[in-house]
């Protein structure tokens, strides 16, 4: 008896639960509809113009097409994004796309072009206990699958694709030593795997991080020493053009490079590199560059003399640069703040603000 | 005579073990890393010294706040602190890759990384402050209206002030090259408020001796972080942060770097 009235009770409460339950179904506001519209296209007077755009985190749609729609206003045509192999491969093989195809084909219905930035390895794939950055050579055919099957999928919509990122720094190794043999064994590995998927495919190799670590330090290898040990190792056979990351750090725009100095023009040493091993018919892709406006941080200037440096770089590159396919800022917008100094290298704020250094570069742009 | 059916019992004792199991591996993950931070006597801290006055680097040592505080944490814990260096990208990684034990390094309370980090009690807030003269009317926010403001050209301020000013038209927002220059503005009369980051503004009204208010309008509350398993090392760091806030110390530090 007493059972059975404990059975009545329960039963009750589930019926009032499921109840609530559908309520509180018809009373959420339906998402918000989110199509393509109508193909748009880039303006501007600067076409080799782009930005890193920060979308893989940023979950809501209409967010990464608002991001992608003031990418096009402001006149960038290019835009390159990090596309982790972490967040659509699972250990079975399958794949997430949904993501990937969401922004893609946003940046494509705004005109845009995309540069994928590939990396990071899921946990199927490293020891326990190590990082996303974390790669070894025992998943080296794993990321060249990833990288063959990304390629074949976004053929025509994502055609330039970085190989890694920064691999002369220990920590985009998940701490392990920044070696540039391992680096060309991964090319060497991926590259033709992605050519295979895509003939038209632009692979790009580096991006290396611009540093004065020396040979032997736990966090990284100078970049110059780096790229001329790729080129040693026969690398040059496996990319088709050379990622760079050139931040001008606290001088102007046009200050003379200098192996011991970490400037904007520190791309002339890495073209001199590439000439002396006869690769000058190469492109090279900026895919990060720009100046930092943290009223705090030591590498920063202040946010007019970056509006400025930033102006004056676009400037020079096109003056003087007749190899750089693109020019790329870091950081277009993040999803959400970091809260500390990476957030002054933004132009737009996670609740879309535009700072003014957006609107120059509109003005700029001819927008 | 109890009669509850055979697979409930297996049902509670599998949950008992599970839960006794789960117990276990929580408490040996924690204290492990307790244990062997006491057993070494030393606490490994990392930072990114690239950000006066919280962190720095003369090219031998490290010095600022951070500095300061978790030489302060590390003696009320007993034990010695040892620093180790990362740029800001490296250190959430350092820090799960258990080359550090804790991050001191001017670093915000951030909820998306709460899955595997744990923040302490605030330190510091580093957020925006809204500036007005001590003997002006002004008492915050809410009586925005009419007034001119003084901000640093393409900075937080100018962004949060245009926002501002869509709300209130009659904002006049007055830009300068530096925030120091937006700050002489109000010092001079010129303006009738200034809006720059917390640091900046304490920096100035200390060395200028500017008799002003200010009114936080957005907060960056600093704090330690430890990885999220790490409870028994979170509990240790809040009650020595707890102890150095109590007995002025943390004053001292900050007044010490601040110029108070």
């Amino acid at each position: 008896m007493q059972l059975l009235k404990f059975e009545r009770i329960r039963f009750r409460r589930a019926l009032q639960l499921l109840l609530f339950s559908i309520i509180i179904v018809l009373i959420q506001p339906s998402p918000v509809l989110v199509t393509y519209g109508e193909q748009q296209s880039v303006e501007t007077s600067i076409p080799n113009l782009g930005v890193h755009t920060r979308l893989t985190d940023e979950v809501e749609e209409w967010k990464i097409q608002r991001s992608l729609k003031l990418v096009r206003e402001v006149g960038a045509p290019w835009i390159v994004e990090l596309f982790p192999w972490a967040y659509y491969q699972a250990e079975n093989g399958s794949y997430a796309w949904d993501h990937p195809d969401m922004v893609i084909n946003h940046a494509n219905a705004q005109g845009l072009k995309v540069i994928a930035r590939l990396g990071m390895t899921p946990e199927w794939a490293r020891p326990p206990e190590t990082t996303l950055n974390y790669l070894d050579e025992g998943a080296f055919n794993d990321f060249a699958q990833y990288s063959a099957d990304f390629a074949d999928r976004y053929r025509g919509k994502a055609d330039h694709i970085i190989i890694w990122n920064e691999p002369n720094l220990s920590y985009e190794w998940g701490y392990q030593s920044a070696d540039p043999s391992t680096y060309v064994k991964l090319l060497k590995v991926v590259y033709p795997r992605i050519k295979e998927a895509n003939p038209d495919a632009v692979v790009l190799a580096g991006a290396l991080a611009p540093t004065l670590e020396p040979a032997g330090s736990p966090w990284g290898l100078n970049d110059l020493d780096f790229l001329r040990e790729m080129y040693e190792l026969g690398a040059a056979d496996y990319f088709d053009g050379l990622a760079v990351h050139a931040y001008g750090l606290t001088f102007p725009a046009d200050a003379e490079p200098h192996p011991s100095i970490l400037n904007f023009r520190r791309v002339e040493l890495v073209r001199e590199i590439m000439v002396e091993f006869g690769d000058e018919g190469t492109p090279v892709f900026i895919t990060e560059s720009g100046w930092n406006d943290h009223p705090r941080w030591s590498l920063a200037v202040n946010p007019g003399q970056r509006i400025q440096y930033t102006l004056d770089a676009i400037e020079y590159a096109t003056k003087n640069w007749p190899y750089v396919d693109v020019l790329a800022f870091w950081a277009f917008r993040y999803p959400a703040p970091t809260k500390s100094y990476p957030d002054y290298f933004t132009f737009v704020t996670p609740e879309f603000i535009t700072k003014p250094i957006y609107d120059f570069l509109k003005n700029a742009t001819g927008n | 005579m109890n009669r509850r059916p055979i697979h409930t019992k297996i049902s509670t004792l599998l949950i008992t073990a599970m839960a006794f199991i789960l117990l276990l591996a929580s408490c040996s993950k924690t204290e492990q890393s307790w244990q062997r931070i006491v057993d070494e006597g030393k606490l490994t801290i990392g930072l990114d010294p690239s950000f006066p006055p919280f962190e720095a680097t003369d090219g031998t040592a490290v010095y600022g706040i951070d500095v300061d505080l978790a030489n302060a944490v590390a003696a009320e814990l007993g034990l010695e602190a040892n620093f180790t260096y990362f740029g800001y990208d490296g250190l959430y990684d350092a820090l799960l890759s258990k080359q550090v034990d804790v991050l001191i390094s001017a670093l915000a309370i951030f909820p998306e990384r709460t899955r595997d980090f744990s923040y302490s009690e605030s330190y510091f807030d580093a957020g925006q402050v809204l500036i007005s003269p001590s003997d002006s009317q002004f008492e915050g926010i809410e009586d925005l209206n009419s007034q001119t403001i003084a901000v640093e050209l393409g900075a937080e301020g100018h962004t949060l002030s245009t926002s501002w000013q869509r709300q209130k038209p009659g904002l006049i927002i007055f830009t300068f090259n530096s925030a120091e220059d937006a700050l002489n503005a109000l010092n001079t009369g010129k303006v009738d408020l200034s809006v720059v980051d917390s640091i900046g503004a304490l920096l100035y009204i200390n060395k200028k001796g500017l008799r002003a208010n200010t009114f936080h309008v957005t907060n960056e509350p600093f704090a330690m972080v430890v990885r999220s398993d790490d409870t028994i090392l979170l509990e240790k760091l809040n009650l020595s942060l707890g102890t150095i806030k109590e007995s002025g110390q943390l004053d001292i530090i900050i007044d010490k770097w601040l110029g108070q």
